[in-house]
């Protein structure tokens, strides 16, 4: 640490607090961060197959397929998103928004109308907040944050409060129906995936994303467009998510006014276990799958070990701060 | 409050001194600005809005929102967030709750509160720790907590926990000629507040950590400590907002104070602290805190349907924030 200033500090305070670091505890917490998602996969699988066999069941490994196709496909964006030092708080709302459009308009329209409706809005919505983040330089959280209150609004000021209507065929067979004994969803997913893969290793777009994220000044004075990067990247994760609530309400086959509403905290806790850090350029696609992995299983397995509700709530926030609190402390020895 | 930094002229006429005064507290203005349009142009269409119980009920209601935002500013002040305020809130307020409904006696009040208290402090300093020892962001971090946080809310209950001495409600309702005990409380409270921040040696220390915690660290300022300290304040006032809103509704909420964190959060950006930490004043939280609280008043007398007022609430907000132009860039 370069802080020859450091004030006094008692010999208790100092053995508490200071932790000396050597090289070899730079190279293990980098490796943790990195590995952290598949090994918790590994330990939760485990641990399943000793304490709830039931985790195992067909039908229950068909359920994670799909909660693991929804939240994955949200996480792909959320991961676009962290890897140009951005945050959107605005997927879970944009999910729900997207599947009550789909769904409320159905009846009396065509449905192929209705998704581009839902699409345009979805593309809008994503452009507002790169908007707000590059060109009025609105903290990434409060600006996504913001939209997601007025997302909600819309939504209730549209249904009343009351979601009716009927899931159209078409969600159903992206979801639901089964391809061999994969549900669709997965299959879903596995393009989603394949196709951002393939983007970000291979196409300028993708390597621009690393750069923006890494340093954005240097990637400026190479001439790459910043604020076109960060813009599309936040359309990109808006109408992903709004994919998302349309595989999501095929699969539950209604729709209500709570859908969504874990989907900001899942998505970034998936997102950051996977080894993504929060201060941009580092992280991948595979890790952020792991990382959707461990999270739908643990959400999984207190469904099936028979635990109340509200214990849902404490993995996904022990999780979150694990993981942030690991990346951050990555980040912070890596670029000491 | 902030330097002379350009204009300086040796005998500055007194237009001059206007303009530089106007330049420097310029977001101070147009918040209290948009609360004079605001509650001039209300009071002459609505004969409700001018009876001075609502004007009193008005400054009752932003209680609650304000305790919530004086921690608040204090950590956006170091430039971090503290995402679990209003979680912090709700845990305080069932724990509180339950301890009355076993033993629903007045002796317990003062115990009560400061038990209270104490579990602000200690889920703030937890924060705190999070936040200096890992090094890791403090939004997403103090929304995890949260979630954890939540957990533990539904964990104690699920249900309103009945079971308030009659004692503790006097929080809310005891009055000193015509005007509520708490509101006068308040108002010290934002005056103690705004000296802290601006005339004592920690206050200006969170103002140093904000503007750069490098700097800071070479001035001799405690960074860790001074930022532990912000998270603990958050907690505490948390706490208090909690405790009050237990006085305010006789049960304990398990939904009490849902979204309040963002609240708090946007009234002190549109106060005009800086969201990157560094600048602003407590008196531009103040406020933020009336004019949200003036405009679901306004709403409400208006009778506008409760769900455009989150369509209205939330484009005033990415309105405001879109608004203010910070100065560095990313």
């Amino acid at each position: 640490m370069n802080n020859p200033t450091t004030p006094k500090q008692s010999t208790v305070q100092k053995r508490l607090l200071d932790i000396r670091i050597t090289p070899r505890m730079v190279r293990w917490v980098d490796l943790a961060g990195q590995r952290a998602a598949p090994i918790g996969v590994l330990i939760v699988f485990l641990a399943a197959a000793f304490l709830a066999p039931a985790f195992y069941k067909p039908s229950n490994l068909k359920t994670i397929s799909i909660q693991l196709a929804v939240l994955g496909i949200v996480a792909v964006g959320q991961t676009l998103a962290l890897l140009v030092r951005s945050i959107d708080l605005s997927v879970g709302a944009v999910l729900a928004l997207g599947a009550v459009i789909v769904v409320q308009t159905e009846s009396g329209s065509s449905i192929g109308l209705s998704l581009i409706q839902a699409f345009g809005i979805a593309a809008i919505i994503g452009l507002a907040n790169g908007f707000l983040i590059t060109k009025r330089q609105v903290p990434p959280f409060v600006a996504t944050f913001g939209m997601m209150w007025f997302i909600q609004g819309a939504r209730l000021a549209y249904t009343k409060g009351q979601a009716s209507g009927t899931v159209p065929e078409l969600l159903r067979a992206i979801s639901i129906r089964e391809v061999g004994f994969v549900p669709a969803a997965f299959l879903v997913f596995l393009a989603v995936n394949g196709i951002v893969y393939f983007v970000i290793k291979y196409t300028h777009f993708g390597r621009w994303i690393y750069a923006v994220g890494g340093n954005p000044s240097a990637a400026r004075y190479v001439g790459i467009k910043t604020d076109l990067v960060v813009i599309l990247v936040h359309m990109t994760c808006s109408i992903l998510s709004l994919f998302a609530g349309l595989v999501l309400s095929g699969y539950i086959g209604y729709i209500d006014l709570r859908l969504g509403t874990d989907y900001n905290t899942n998505s970034i806790a998936a997102t950051i276990i996977g080894g993504t850090t929060l201060t941009g350029g580092r992280g991948n696609l595979l890790g952020t799958i792991a990382g959707v992995l461990l999270l739908v299983s643990l959400l999984n397995l207190v469904v099936v070990l028979g635990l109340p509700i509200h214990w849902q709530y404490a993995v996904q926030g022990v999780v979150l701060v694990a993981a942030t609190a690991l990346q951050g402390f990555r980040q912070y020895l890596l670029s000491r | 409050m902030k330097t002379m930094t350009n204009g300086q002229v040796a005998n500055p006429s007194f237009w001059q001194k206007v303009r530089v005064f106007v330049k420097s507290n310029v977001s101070i203005l147009l918040i209290y600005g948009l609360i004079l349009v605001v509650g001039i142009g209300t009071a002459v269409l609505s004969e409700n809005f001018r009876q001075f119980s609502n004007l009193v009920s008005l400054f009752r209601q932003s209680i609650v929102l304000g305790l919530l935002s004086i921690g608040q500013s204090m950590v956006v002040l170091t430039g971090g967030m503290d995402m679990s305020v209003a979680m912090t809130a709700r845990i305080v307020n069932l724990v509180v709750a339950t301890f009355f409904n076993a033993n629903s006696i007045d002796a317990l009040i003062l115990p009560m509160l400061l038990l209270g208290g104490v579990i602000g402090a200690i889920i703030g300093a937890f924060n705190g720790f999070l936040v200096t020892r890992t090094h890791a962001n403090p939004f997403i971090i103090t929304f995890g907590v949260a979630s954890v946080l939540r957990g533990i809310g539904l964990a104690i209950s699920n249900v309103p926990i009945r079971g308030v001495p009659s004692g503790y409600l006097k929080i809310y309702d005891a009055k000193v000629a015509g005007i509520p005990v708490n509101v006068i409380v308040m108002l010290l409270i934002w005056l103690s507040a705004y000296i802290f921040t601006t005339r004592t040696r920690p206050g200006r220390a969170l103002f140093a950590v904000g503007g750069s915690e490098h700097v800071a660290r070479f001035s001799a300022i405690r960074v860790n400590k001074t930022l532990i300290t912000a998270y603990v304040i958050s907690g505490v006032f948390a706490a208090l907002g909690g405790m009050f809103l237990l006085a305010r509704s006789g049960v304990g909420d398990p939904s009490a104070a849902e979204g309040l964190d963002f609240q708090s959060v946007v009234a002190v950006a549109m106060g005009g602290i800086s969201l990157y930490g560094g600048k602003g004043s407590i008196f531009g939280a103040l406020g933020g805190v009336i004019l949200l609280g003036l405009l679901s008043n306004v709403f409400n007398i208006l009778q506008i349907d409760v769900y455009y007022q989150q369509l209205l609430l939330g484009l005033i907000v990415l309105v405001a924030v879109a608004a203010y132009r910070s100065p560095r860039s990313l």
